[in-house]
């Protein structure tokens, strides 16, 4: 059976026929797009029928994240957000709460319903907008039952006195401990590192945990995603992600596909034996693969420390206030790794926040380019938060991917600029437009819970790049709404080398569609993050937003 | 309350080759974390210690890593009967960042931070492009610093390095020989030190491909040998892996692929003419 989709417009994304006016599809996958007429030839002979659900929409590929991490989200979203910017989310769209008076009336009307067991936890809490944060400050709006805050950066928390109680942390524990500020509840870094392990009973609670990943679900449907990757399988703990993921998602229920892409390090650590050993297990992975969950000849690696965090490697001059990024892998292990994955004939995808650990991994690959070229490798630069644009000329040359995370931009710019690195690198965080000059295939991701997993949203970034204070940052890197489009579509497919499958509606490809009430390239361009999603196709089969 | 002790030092400054000084040097029970990336996985099975006391983990940063490898190691080790917990940090941490785990961590406190710094390769590192900083900030940071393998030239180096940003006048440099790890045991109260034997440690890495007959050789030209554990790779390229105690020395196949890496506890001095290096 044939099922045609009408619509009052399909933007395939397809250069040679960049629009239409109906799909045809069958099994899950695109017979053609076109207009009634030019379909006819299936029609004759077929059954068919015409769905006009969508006439009056828009239709484009299924949107594609191709960078989150479902474990970190299933441990976030069973916490109450409570945030400086505005989260939309599919049970609620969290305001942006931008003064501590703000915030405390906010945290005194969520916090009487415990989120985790009799604890309370929201996420998102930055003192710049929400000022200091207390013991005695979150005591004062609730006293009795036990209440923890936890930054937006994920690096301290933040309890009050019923929490420390029912956590059994005393005061003689931990008063001459230098990152437990005990008289102001406040638990960072390592003192953060010790709170999670009284901590991790509940964010791991096996049930907590699985009601986090349905959520997940909702929300990459919410956004209009019919493709994700995990970016790191093994973050935690592999066999307990993999199986946890395989139970919720592998089901008729699920709108979307997960490539998994396996962590590197956490392989070779499992594998219990040298880097070879962990290159062994990695390739053996698509064993586990099924119809919604699947690994491909692709690995995940770091070089540098997190954006959020201000532990990114910079080049000369560095930060403002002198102090030093942080390496997540040695260089010379990180060049030995990377050789290792190169020669074996993967795509690696490495995360690079600051300008030198780009510079780590565009060396790198120029070195390893050097000892055995290779074409269309996928080598893919995640994140790209500080760059050059001699780096950029660099990694086109060397056919590397970018996938940006343009929500630094928008969140982090204006503080950047007045209190990390200054306006000019502030102003030129995910430098997009130059890559897409470049010729460098580049794609958006949210690398959810880091920025919102709306695709939309990436977009409307990097179309605009307008901040949170509503400045316009080098608009000399924006984005045209037609690249936007590509960079969380066939751009970002290509990322994950599934370009021959989704990513444009094609003769051939999956039936993935997203439904829009607007059109994103006609549409004024600052309205873009706010069309309204109405539904998603996954392989045919329609998913509606609600 | 636990004293910890923190070790940092570049890839190959010889961090295990000085916790294996150490922990030959008494008797007592030391604990001892090994935090790497995971990416080679090797040094901490090249640490001779009593059973279940050495741990190897995997720790990155908290926003990453919910499961805190580190902090659960540590949580252990209260629960042990030890006097002292080293913490061999990766070749790329820092000092001050580390030095954290004694002063934060409940049941512990901070003995002090040291960097070992590895004479004949210093230089370069300190204008490597990706880790000179690190490298800087891990001299700078550092209680002390344990100077191996040098020439006067990384001497005056170093101290100028250390001259320049000297805050603190207790710092000093200590140079590798058998009586400065006693002196290194007796300035740092939390380390426990007996002085009841003399034994050192090195750790070898062969290049070249080496068999069982060779090493039986070294082992008989070297009376002073006490123990060796490690791996060894043939021309065939077969691993083995290779334990010596007093009275004998074991080969068995080894499905772990690694270059040749052998740590040797010896009484006075070694020849390794034999092994080619």
């Amino acid at each position: 059976m044939i099922e045609i989709f009408k619509a009052k417009s399909v933007i395939t994304v397809n250069p040679s026929m960049p629009r239409a006016e109906a799909v045809a599809v069958r099994d899950g996958l695109i017979l053609e797009a076109g207009t009634l007429e030019t379909l006819q030839p299936w029609l004759v002979n077929n059954e068919y029928s015409i769905n006009e659900q969508f006439k009056d929409s828009i239709i484009v590929p299924g949107l594609i994240d191709p960078h989150l991490h479902p474990s970190m989200a299933a441990v976030l979203l069973p916490t109450f957000f409570i945030t400086a910017m505005e989260w939309k989310l599919p049970w609620g769209t969290t305001p942006a709460t931008k003064t501590p008076e703000a915030y405390d009336e906010a945290l005194k009307r969520a916090c009487t319903n415990p989120t985790h067991k009799d604890l309370f936890i929201t996420w998102g809490h930055q003192e710049l907008w929400h000022g200091p944060i207390s013991r005695d400050r979150i005591n004062s709006i609730e006293s009795r039952k036990p209440v923890i805050v936890w930054n937006r950066s994920f690096h301290e928390l933040c309890m009050n006195d019923a929490a420390l109680d029912y956590l059994d942390i005393k005061e003689e524990d931990v008063k001459n401990a230098s990152q437990i500020d005990f008289v102001k509840g406040r638990f960072f870094e390592l003192g953060l590192g010790f709170a999670i392990q009284k901590l991790n009973p509940f964010i791991l609670d096996p049930e907590i945990f699985s009601n986090g990943l349905m959520k997940l679900k909702e929300v990459v449907h919410f956004g209009g995603q019919t493709t994700i990757a995990d970016m790191a399988v093994g973050l935690f703990n592999f066999d307990n992600e993999l199986n946890a993921q395989k139970l919720i998602y592998e089901n008729e229920d699920t709108p979307f596909r997960v490539e998994l892409v396996a962590h590197a390090t956490a392989m070779t650590s499992l594998s219990g034996g040298g880097l070879e050993k962990g290159e062994e297990l990695i390739a053996s992975l698509h064993e586990h693969n099924s119809h919604h969950l699947k690994f491909g000849k692709r690995v995940k690696l770091f070089t540098d420390g997190a954006f959020f965090a201000q532990v990114a490697q910079l080049m000369e001059p560095g930060y403002i206030d002198g102090h030093q990024g942080e390496w997540l892998s040695t260089p010379k292990q990180f060049e030995e790794i990377a050789r290792i994955y190169w020669n074996k004939g993967y795509a690696i995808h490495v995360h690079v926040t600051g300008d030198l650990g780009l510079e780590l991994a565009i060396d790198t690959l120029e070195k390893l380019q050097f000892e055995k070229p290779r074409f269309n490798h996928g080598f893919t630069l995640e994140h790209f938060g500080l760059s050059t644009p001699e780096q950029v000329f660099r990694l086109s040359k060397l056919g590397a991917n970018v996938s940006a995370n343009a929500y630094y931009l928008y969140e982090l710019s204006n503080i950047y600029a007045n209190y990390s690195v200054g306006y000019e690198r502030a102003s030129s965080m995910a430098r997009i437009g130059s890559c897409f000059r470049e010729g460098v295939t580049t794609g958006l991701h949210s690398d959810f819970t880091m920025a919102p997993a709306q695709p939309l949203m990436s977009m409307w970034v990097a179309v605009n790049r307008i901040n949170e204070k509503e400045e316009v940052m080098s608009p000399e890197e924006r984005i045209t709404p037609q690249q936007g489009l590509e960079a969380i579509t066939i751009n970002a497919a290509r990322i994950l080398g599934l370009d021959h499958e989704i990513g444009s509606i094609r003769s051939g490809k999956k039936a993935d569609f997203t439904v829009l009430s607007q059109d994103p390239l006609t549409i004024d361009p600052i309205e873009i993050k706010d069309i309204n999603i109405e539904a998603t196709v996954f392989e045919g089969k329609i998913f509606d937003i609600n | 309350m636990i004293p910890l002790t923190v070790i940092c030092g570049y890839l190959g400054s010889g961090k295990t080759t000085l916790i294996n000084n150490i922990l030959q040097s008494t008797k007592k029970p030391i604990g001892v974390l090994v935090n790497d990336f995971g990416e080679l996985n090797i040094d901490e099975q090249l640490i001779l210690n009593q059973d279940d006391l050495t741990i190897a983990l995997t720790n990155g940063c908290v926003c990453c890593n919910l499961n805190d490898d580190l902090g659960a190691s540590l949580e252990f080790m209260l629960d042990q009967d030890i006097d002292a917990v080293l913490l061999e940090s990766s070749g790329v941490a820092l000092p001050v960042k580390m030095s954290n785990y004694g002063s934060t961590w409940p049941g512990y406190n901070l003995n002090q931070t040291i960097t070992v710094v590895e004479g004949r390769t210093i230089k370069d590192l300190l204008s490597d492009k990706f880790v000179s900083k690190t490298v800087e900030a891990q001299i700078i940071q550092s209680d002390l610093i344990y100077l191996n393998r040098f020439s006067t030239e990384d001497v005056e180096l170093i101290s100028k390095l250390n001259s320049e940003y000297l805050v603190d006048d207790e710092k000093e440099i200590l140079y590798e020989s058998i009586f400065d790890i006693k002196n290194l045991l007796l300035k740092s109260k939390g380390l426990p030190y007996e002085d009841h034997n003399q034994l050192k440690s090195d750790v070898l890495q062969i290049n070249h491909p080496i068999d069982e007959k060779t090493i039986l050789k070294f082992i008989r030209e070297n009376p002073g040998i006490e123990r060796l554990k490690g791996w060894i790779s043939d021309s065939d390229k077969n691993t083995w892996l290779v334990q010596k105690t007093r009275s004998e020395c074991n080969f068995s196949i080894s499905n772990y692929e690694t270059i040749s890496r052998l740590v040797v506890i010896y009484k006075d001095k070694i020849n390794l003419e034999t092994l080619g290096i």
